[in-house]
């Protein structure tokens, strides 16, 4: 009876898992009893099986518990018993930053945004809560900067396009990490759109001056401009698209003609020019 | 050494044919089956709202996903990995099958029931966070024996985006508590 009492205490096994653990850094199990069992870890990535001695410390080895998440740790021998433990994120290594849109025509509200998200070095998310920098800089001269704290792992920002049209460097910053995106400034819609014409032995010649948005930046090549030419026999229209700063056209309209231009949602003047 | 006349072969081809239909409408069945209830709810998502559309595909991609997590986590195989899942994700799940395979245990999740919370939809829609609060019974087998069968409550941290046709969990991460 005393040597049965006696086994059940020794065949007796529990386990406990570790209260903490970080991703990447070895941890322990401690087991009691006596006598050997096997023992099952089971989590995000890893699925192993190994016999052991009860009453001994199972060491988890770095590279099983590198994935952040739940882990069970189960200890069978006459019965099973189990513990469950959680992996959280080792330090962050790198910035996932995602960055809209890869061009933008200048002086756009709310026209450029990013998202940072920090990673440590198994390409765990870090959901502790980080402070991220995000700055806008042109031409050496930083347009715009806020810093966002990570909420649930994420950061991210919206802010204005520049004035300029150019490259725009947009970084997001965290401690000593730093990911950077370039977003291609362009220029925005034509202002003050301007036209000559002039009559030519075969039609009317049309090119406007070169063509500028309201920041004076030089509208980017291959925008499209029209030109609407009305007269007494009717309404002819022509596309042109802008090459080096300046779209022309060569219309047909022996009659007298008012001529207008247009591209997009932007209207210029009219010309008028006589018959032939 | 046994010959085999073309009326056997062809009647062999028809019994795999059958068998293998037969087999793929099983695993159809089980992909599409109603064990995976998934609730969500976008209610503080921001600073993108989310539309109509894109929570119809959420809950219709993340259920999917869950089936073809339990599948290929109960019977060892990789190719229900292929699709709902990219990244991280994708890369521990096709690690645990293949330590399951080499160890011999699977593992597999029943009566599965998620309530998503998204928690973050970034402003041009490429990512969404969301909380996932899933209960489920989850069973470990070594072989045919049972370690672990019970109930447990696990709180996932989900980051999914948008594919060519579809939502895929790109991060897929337990913690403790949100």
């Amino acid at each position: 009876m005393c040597l049965a009492a006696w086994a059940e205490v020794c065949s007796a096994q529990d386990l406990r898992a570790p209260t903490s653990a970080v991703a990447g850094e070895e941890a322990t199990i401690s087991t009691t009893g006596s006598g050997k069992a096997t023992f099952y870890l089971v989590g995000p990535g890893v699925s192993h099986r190994n016999d052991v001695a009860l009453g001994e410390e199972i060491h988890l080895a770095a590279q099983d518990i590198r994935n952040a998440g739940n882990y069970v740790a189960i200890l069978c021998s006459e019965s099973c018993h189990r513990a469950s433990f959680y992996v959280t994120a080792a330090k962050p290594v790198t910035l996932t930053f995602l960055v809209h849109p890869s061009r933008v025509p200048v002086a756009q509200g709310d026209a450029v945004s990013g998202v940072a998200l920090p990673f440590d070095q198994y390409h765990n998310l870090v959901l502790t809560p980080l402070n991220v920098s995000f700055e806008l800089t042109a031409k050496d001269a930083s347009l715009w900067s806020k810093s966002v704290r990570t909420q649930n792992g994420a950061a991210w920002f919206r802010a204005a396009s520049g004035k300029s049209a150019g490259p725009l460097q947009v970084a997001a910053t965290a401690d000593d990490l730093t990911a950077r995106r370039a977003v291609q400034q362009v220029a925005s819609d034509p202002c003050n759109l301007r036209i000559t014409g002039q009559r030519t032995r075969t039609g009317i010649l049309v090119q406007t001056q070169p063509v500028h948005d309201c920041a004076g930046n030089v509208v980017t090549d291959g925008t499209i401009v029209t030109f609407t030419a009305t007269g007494p026999h009717g309404t002819g229209t022509v596309d042109a698209p802008i090459k080096q700063g300046i779209a022309r056209a060569e219309m047909d309209a022996p009659g007298p003609v008012v001529i207008s231009v247009a591209s997009g949602v932007v209207m210029g003047n009219e010309i008028r020019v006589g018959a032939q | 050494m046994t010959n085999r006349s073309p009326k056997q072969i062809r009647h062999h081809f028809l019994v795999f044919s059958a068998a293998f239909l037969l087999m793929g409408f099983s695993l159809h069945t089980y992909a599409a089956d109603g064990a995976v209830q998934v609730k969500l709810d976008t209610a503080k998502a921001g600073p993108r709202a989310v539309e109509s559309l894109t929570e119809r595909g959420i809950l219709r991609d993340y259920r999917f996903a869950w089936t073809s997590m339990a599948q290929a986590l109960e019977f060892n195989t990789l190719d229900p990995l292929e699709g709902p899942f990219s990244g991280e994700a994708k890369q521990w799940l096709r690690q645990t099958v293949a330590s399951q395979q080499k160890s011999g245990l699977s593992q597999k999740y029943l009566d599965q029931t998620h309530h998503l919370e998204a928690v973050f939809y970034a402003p041009e829609g490429d990512v969404m966070e969301l909380h996932d609060t899933a209960q489920y019974q989850v069973q470990i087998l070594d072989g045919n024996k049972t370690i672990r069968d019970e109930q447990v409550v696990v709180h996932y941290v989900v980051l999914m985006t948008p594919g060519a046709d579809r939502w895929v969990i790109r991060h897929l991460q337990a913690v403790p508590e949100f």
